[in-house]
């Protein structure tokens, strides 16, 4: 379960403060498909860098099966990271220099060597994502989707509790946008795995459970389908 | 498609003869609209009998003049307001906003965004039945929605289109 207490995250340039996020409250519960819409510039991708560990808010908690992220040091964190949590950047930040099976492994090398079994699962995801045939490419060679297909792999492929997906189809035609999502919740399903998904794609968000609308740093609502205007509010909001 | 709604939509800009209104009705319909004199005729009997529509009288060459009453008027506005179900959609919204357009239509800002609506609820409902029958391994039914929900796309791709050049 991922709790949020009025969270804040300012950024400072020069003598300018500006706060990003104004003060967010957000519970989502364990197995639960979420996905965050918003204007760009609205504070997605800090908020998602925050539930990561990725980087410390100015105020507020962050708690994640009951352990809150902002009180443990640097090295905790991305322990903590390293075990539960897959994370997909909107720029995808891949090692250039590496290939994409290496990007992929990338992760799973912290407990040590590769098995057998870890192996199977590197090449199952290569599969899944339809990047067969360019296991030994390197990184800064690949198309920018791509790249895209491969920064989801590797956030998979530590099986994660919680997965932590920026924009994760947004550089995808619609076939494999689809085939991407229907990854997602295969995972999501099978694994029980929480899914947080920023996008600006109704037909992406229509996977999720609920849909958090994002507006100028805080949360503007929260809607599921089960609410009997829910696309009245969805259609304002996109307009 | 509904004659009803393309007469009246006709009738709302001027009175017409029953021919001419077969010819505007037929470039109404777009590229292949072509309508039986026949059914407008019958149309018309039916309208002028709900008093949506009656006859001033005949114009010089002896045809019979059409035109459109406060109740007709108010019958268009009340169906160009009425999203369309997607079932019928396509063609069944092109249709109406090109009535709407016809009539220089004051509220099709309106009408655009209820029919945007009305495509959200449909991709949402759509999408969930999706993820439903992948899961279950339908494969059959899921191409289908799939093969639906890229209808959605485009007819909200069009929308978006509208009103931005709208703007
Ligand atoms: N490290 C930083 N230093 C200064 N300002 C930042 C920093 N990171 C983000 N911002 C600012 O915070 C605001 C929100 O950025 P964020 O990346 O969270 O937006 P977003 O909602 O993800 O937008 P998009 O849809 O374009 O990805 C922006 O105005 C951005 O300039
Ligand atoms: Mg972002």
């Amino acid at each position: 379960m991922i709790k949020v207490n009025n969270l804040k995250r300012d950024f400072l340039q020069g003598q300018q403060r500006t706060q990003v996020l104004k003060g967010i409250d957000l519970a989502i519960e364990e197995g639960e498909f979420v996905a965050i819409m918003g204007p760009s510039g609205s504070g997605k991708s800090t908020l998602l860098q925050l539930l990561a560990g990725l980087d410390v808010p100015t105020d507020g908690d962050i708690q994640i099966n009951n352990k809150f992220l902002n009180k443990m040091n640097e090295k905790e964190r991305t322990i903590f990271r390293r075990k539960k949590l897959g994370f997909v950047f909107q720029n995808y930040q891949l090692l250039s220099t590496l290939t994409v099976e290496e990007n992929i492994a990338f992760p799973l090398h912290a407990d040590g060597k590769l098995t057998n079994e870890k192996s199977k699962m590197i090449n199952a995801l290569i599969h899944s994502v339809g990047l067969e045939g360019l296991n030994h490419k390197r990184a800064n060679l690949l198309s920018g989707g791509q790249q895209q297909r491969v920064a989801i792999a590797r956030a998979l492929v530590n099986n994660p509790t919680v997965l932590l997906a920026d924009e994760p189809t947004g550089n995808l035609d619609r076939a494999m946008a689809e085939e991407i999502l229907g990854l997602f919740l295969k995972f999501h399903r099978q694994n029980k795995q929480t899914i947080v998904m920023v996008t600006h794609d109704i037909f992406a968000a229509g996977f999720a459970d609920r849909i958090i609308l994002f507006r100028d740093g805080v949360i503007d609502k929260v809607i599921s389908r089960k609410d009997s205007d829910y696309a009245k509010y969805l259609a304002n909001f996109m307009a | 498609m509904s004659v009803k709604h393309g007469i009246l939509t006709l009738l709302f800009q001027q009175q017409h003869h029953g021919y001419e209104l077969k010819l505007e009705l037929d470039s109404l319909l777009g590229i292949n609209g072509k309508i039986n004199p026949g059914q407008i005729y019958t149309t018309l009997d039916r309208l002028i009998r709900d008093n949506l529509v009656s006859s001033p009288g005949s114009d010089d060459q002896e045809r019979k003049l059409y035109e459109i009453e406060p109740k007709g008027k108010d019958e268009l506005e009340k169906w160009l307001l009425e999203p369309v179900p997607y079932y019928t959609s396509k063609e069944g919204f092109f249709f109406k906003w090109n009535c709407a357009r016809k009539i220089h239509f004051e509220q099709e800002k309106n009408m655009l965004e209820q029919q945007r609506e009305m495509i959200i609820k449909e991709v949402m409902e759509l999408t969930n039945l999706k993820t439903e029958l992948l899961l279950q391994g339908d494969e059959n039914k899921y191409l289908l929605i799939t093969g639906m929900l890229l209808h959605l796309e485009a007819d909200l791709n069009w929308i978006v289109q509208v009103e931005n050049r709208n703007r």
